[in-house]
């Protein structure tokens, strides 16, 4: 295992073989979840409560 | 393999994003209010009635921005550890690193951050597409300064470091060519916000990098006592 995972290709191939699809599409989906409510919610009350978050993170798009 | 280091840098997440909370709560958000009431004319209608909610919303968030960029962490140490230079401590500091340039670092090139309560002078399509268009080329310069650093390395210490800087010149010369961003009214606040915005986000990889390299460590020991173990032999 040591000699197929110690490069980046390998390292990939790795992932390839032990993620199933649903897995990889629930983690992205996550991610994507997540970052989105944080960065882009747009819901009112939940944006206007982030708002001290987003300057504190020194994110400017809102 | 792939689920523990994505676990590895949840856990990490963890710390960073406590941390990250407790600075919100402490400094982030005072400051927030009181950049409001210096600018002034600035208002959030969520904020009259629950600013108490306000604030512990937004230090949730700041918990689970930490979570969020220690899950991406994890992940991407599984892919560049092998090709990242030195031991682990070295690989967690120098992807803590390029995170702060690709999330922060070089998006603040062309839009750093401002007081709250001054207006931005860009649309918000144009600050998104300068903020994801900085944020590529924040990634993009990390990895060529890795390639750059991997390929003259042997030719020098100096030489492998000198090499590194050269593509942070990719960044600089887009942050050149894009629209100024607002200027804010008061230079003094200015400079104070950024300073603390800025060391917010340094505490946050740092406490990262740091949380990550010490349970990186701790898992080799713990594998090579496994390894010595002789009774573990199967």
């Amino acid at each position: 295992m040591a000699t197929s995972t110690d490069t980046v290709t390998g390292r990939i191939d790795g992932a390839r073989t032990e993620l199933t699809v649903t897995q990889l599409l629930a983690g992205l989906l996550l991610v994507g979840v997540l970052g989105g409510a944080l960065l882009f919610a747009q819901e009112p009350a939940l944006h206007d409560a982030m708002h001290n978050f987003r300057h504190a993170a020194g994110i400017t798009c809102h | 393999m792939f689920a523990r280091y994505a676990a590895r840098g949840l856990k990490a997440g963890v710390v960073a994003g406590a941390a990250f909370g407790l600075f919100v709560a402490f400094v982030g958000d005072p400051l927030v209010r009181l950049s409001e009431a210096v600018v002034a004319g600035h208002e959030h209608a969520g904020e009259a009635g629950g600013a108490v909610l306000a604030s512990a919303t937004s230090v949730a968030a700041g918990g689970l921005w930490g979570l969020l960029a220690g899950l991406c962490f994890g992940v991407a140490y599984y892919v560049a550890e092998p090709a990242l230079p030195g031991g682990a401590d070295a690989r967690s500091y120098l992807l803590a690193a390029a995170g702060f340039v690709t999330v922060a670092g070089a998006p603040w090139l062309v839009l750093p951050p401002q007081p709250a309560g001054v207006e931005p002078a860009l649309g918000t399509e144009v600050r998104l597409f300068w903020y994801a268009t900085m944020m590529v080329a924040g990634a993009l310069v990390c990895g060529l300064s890795l390639a750059a650093y991997s390929r003259l390395q042997y030719q020098g210490r100096t030489a492998g470091l000198g090499a590194a800087v050269v593509p942070f010149v990719l960044p600089l010369g887009l942050a050149a060519v894009a629209p100024a961003a607002a200027t804010a009214p008061d230079p003094t606040l200015a400079a104070a916000y950024r300073g603390v915005v800025a060391s917010g986000q340094v505490l946050l990889w740092g406490t990262l990098a740091a949380a990550h390299s010490w349970l990186a460590r701790r898992s080799s020991v713990a594998t090579r006592e496994t390894l010595d173990a002789p009774a573990s032999a199967d």
